[in-house]
């Protein structure tokens, strides 16, 4: 087991994040050094002013609002999917070190994981019932007829990542927290990779290392794939008000 | 595939690269909420009128000869090269759709795939492809613009009659269409067909507006056929008259795609500001209207009238309210279809596609939106001001026998305007 620690959660961590930070740059790069289409391509109605546009591009991007008009029920899931991807984003970087301020609202170490083991619950299972509801609408009808295998591996691993999360907040949340998962991602970004021993002894070390294989090959698969979205998206919305 | 045909085809996409189809490229999520957006799509359930689904086959093409991730592993993007296949149903797919854009309004990222189709226009061009009908009648115009003294005196003669028509309805024995005035204010780019100048005329006239108009009308096929340099011939024509007549403003009639093609296109494709400014003829109209220039009557028009937003006049040219303000200043029985403005439907008849008989089955289909909204109105009046449109609306009006009439809106403004000659109705779009 610490092999396969070793390979999904110190080797395949340095790979994925180097992989992603340089993959993203590339597509990013690429893009700005395409030249801006020569012909106006926004539509209307659009604001008059720079500002008005810039903030009706973060309302266009963030909230959607004309998807959420013609199809409630895809805009529905995707937001459920999408706030608790933001959700658990920002929950997990309680493994870089603890929050500010949160604990001693909260009264305490003990109440701070009580918290976040709710957060956390809720926003594993919101997330696999965003993908569960992707990949099930990708199985039928003209949603099947435009879905290319990258789709379903797209959903494939980010229902691994899910599971497996959601794996280890179950199951082993009552008793392994965040200070554990800190000392071991913590020496990841010292460059002294080491495992505590809390995570070497039982089998939370095969989810853990689970959880980070699918997380590894989502992070390397990324800037190769649709997901380039996250940043593509403000640009495109951009245009539209032009 | 020869190496030859294919190299012609992936040269076509690497000069047509910009860093928006880029990005449109890359991010599509294909989660089809586009779908129920595109009035073919709706009206036929065919999965190639899906509107991603046309962008996709550009992607195909593209990931298999430009993105390193798709040549690396083809299978998983579908990445394929330009067969037959594929280009029969891109041809189809491009071809027929109206560049409407109102697939773009309801993507969460603003993918406009009629943008994208431009690429596949050019794809389907190199490739002998082309719209035959569509290339031809862009050759038609540039031939004129080199022939222009060939054509002169039967559109002289033309214009005489008009003008005889003019004056017959004004009263005034002044009046007449001004052709290639020099010094003139504004140059009116008409469309071919005595219907688009005699209403422009009278209204021209009654304000006293310093106008005139040339040899050359504004559609333009070049366009819909996706060829950039014959479009660029044929918009020419008409800038290089005004240029040498001196005009400040050049006004566009009521067509759809010669508004967006003097407004957003020109510039692109000659590489050069536009020189002037340009107004739809409604801005003007309405202008008109509300400064006293020209006098309209209520209570002349008779019936419930409604109002069609033409998609590149509304959505992608930003022109709704001028239009309603003029129908609702010569009716107080105005009542809007739903939805309106920038989601209206579109009519199925942009992009050329009422040119194209091959076309005919899914552009009737793809009719049904409108022909839902028109009867849910309850109007019995519909102004639209869109040549295409209206061709398409006519043709709907009487596959479902729907009973209404169809007017251009400045035969509307003429026919409420207090004039000795106005027989009211006798100016319904012919
Ligand atoms: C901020 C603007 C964003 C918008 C408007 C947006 C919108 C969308 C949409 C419409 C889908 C399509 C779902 C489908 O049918 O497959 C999607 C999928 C997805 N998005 Fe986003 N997204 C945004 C940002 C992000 C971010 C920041 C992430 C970061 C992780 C992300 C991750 C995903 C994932 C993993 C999927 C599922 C992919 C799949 O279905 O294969 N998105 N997004
Ligand atoms: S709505 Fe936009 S992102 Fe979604 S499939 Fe259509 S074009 Fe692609
Ligand atoms: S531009 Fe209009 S016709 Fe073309 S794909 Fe989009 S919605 Fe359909």
């Amino acid at each position: 087991m610490e092999t396969y620690l070793w390979i999904t959660s110190v080797w395949g961590v340095y790979l994925g994040i180097a992989v992603f930070v340089l993959g993203m740059g590339l597509r990013i790069y690429q893009w700005a050094t395409t030249p801006k289409s020569p012909v106006r391509l926004g539509m209307f109605p659009k604001p008059a002013t720079k500002s008005g546009r810039f903030f009706k591009m973060l309302k266009d991007t963030l909230i959607a609002p004309h998807s959420a008009k013609i199809e409630p029920k895809m805009w529905i899931f995707a937001m459920i999917f999408h706030v608790a991807a933001l959700a658990a984003f920002v929950g997990h970087l309680r493994i870089l070190g603890e929050y500010p301020i949160l604990p001693e609202l909260l009264g305490g170490e003990h109440a701070m994981n009580t918290f976040a083991a709710y957060a956390g619950s809720i926003a594993g299972t919101l997330m696999l019932v965003g993908v569960i509801f992707w990949i099930v609408r990708r199985t039928f009808g003209p949603y099947k007829n435009l879905s290319v295998p990258e789709d379903y591996l797209l959903l494939f691993l980010l229902f691994g990542v899910i599971i497996m999360g959601d794996h280890l907040r179950f199951v082993y949340g009552g008793f392994i927290h965040a200070d554990t998962y800190q000392e071991w991602f913590r020496s990841l970004l010292a460059f002294k990779p080491m495992f505590p021993e809390k995570l070497l002894s039982g089998n939370v070390g095969w989810s853990l290392g689970t959880h980070m294989l699918f997380t590894d090959l989502f992070l390397i698969y990324f800037p190769f794939s649709k997901l380039v979205h996250t940043i593509g998206s403000f640009a495109a919305n951009y245009v539209r008000s032009e | 595939m020869e190496k030859v045909q294919l190299e012609t085809l992936t040269g076509v996409i690497d000069k047509k690269m910009n860093r928006q189809l880029k990005q449109y490229i890359d991010i599509c999520a294909r989660c089809a909420i586009c779908k129920d957006a595109c009035h073919q799509y709706v009206g036929t359930g065919d999965f190639k009128y899906l509107p991603a689904r046309r962008a996709e086959l550009i992607r195909q093409i593209y990931k298999r000869y430009f993105d390193k991730a798709g040549r690396f592993m083809p299978a998983l993007y579908e990445a394929r090269e330009p067969d037959d296949n594929l280009l029969d149903e891109l041809y189809d797919s491009t071809y027929a759709c109206t560049g409407c854009r109102r697939c773009m309004y309801y993507c969460p990222f603003s993918i406009d795939t009629a943008w994208i189709l431009s690429v596949a226009k050019a794809i389907l061009i190199a490739a002998g492809r082309g719209n035959e009908m569509l290339g031809q009648l862009a050759d038609a115009a540039i031939f004129k613009g080199d022939n222009a003294a060939m054509f002169e005196g039967v559109m002289l003669s033309g214009f005489d009659d008009i003008s005889e028509e003019v004056r017959a309805i004004t009263g005034d024995p002044e009046h007449r269409v001004h052709v290639n005035k020099e010094g003139a204010d504004v140059l009116y780019v008409a469309l071919a067909g005595a219907h688009s100048i005699r209403p422009a005329a009278v209204i021209f006239e009654e304000a006293g507006e310093n106008w005139t108009i040339s040899m050359f009308e504004a559609a333009n096929y070049g366009f819909f056929y996706g060829d950039t340099e014959k479009a660029r011939l044929i918009t020419k024509r008409y800038i290089d008259e005004a240029k040498r007549l001196g005009v400040k403003e050049i006004v566009v009639p009521e067509c759809g795609h010669a508004y967006r093609v003097a407004e957003f296109f020109y510039e692109a494709w000659s590489k050069e500001p536009m020189p002037f400014k340009v107004t739809h003829i409604l801005e003007k109209v309405d202008d008109y209207i509300k400064s006293g220039r020209i006098t309209v009557d209520k209570g002349l028009i008779e019936g419930k009238v409604t109002y069609h937003d033409p998609c590149q006049l509304g959505r992608n040219g930003g022109k709704f309210e001028q239009p309603r303000d003029i129908v609702k200043a010569v009716t107080d029985n105005f009542v809007d279809l739903t939805p309106n403005r920038a989601e209206q439907w579109c009519c199925g008849g942009g992009g050329g596609i009422v040119a194209m008989e091959e076309f005919k089955d899914v552009r009737l289909k793809s009719g049904a939106k409108k022909v839902e909204q028109l009867k849910a109105s309850g109007a019995s009046v519909l102004a639209c001001p869109c040549e295409n449109c209206r061709l398409q609306i006519e043709e709907l009006n009487e596959v479902h026998e729907l009973g209404m009439e169809i007017w251009q809106v400045i035969d509307l403004v003429v026919a409420a305007m207090p004039l000795p000659g106005n027989q009211k109705g006798a100016e319904a779009t012919e």
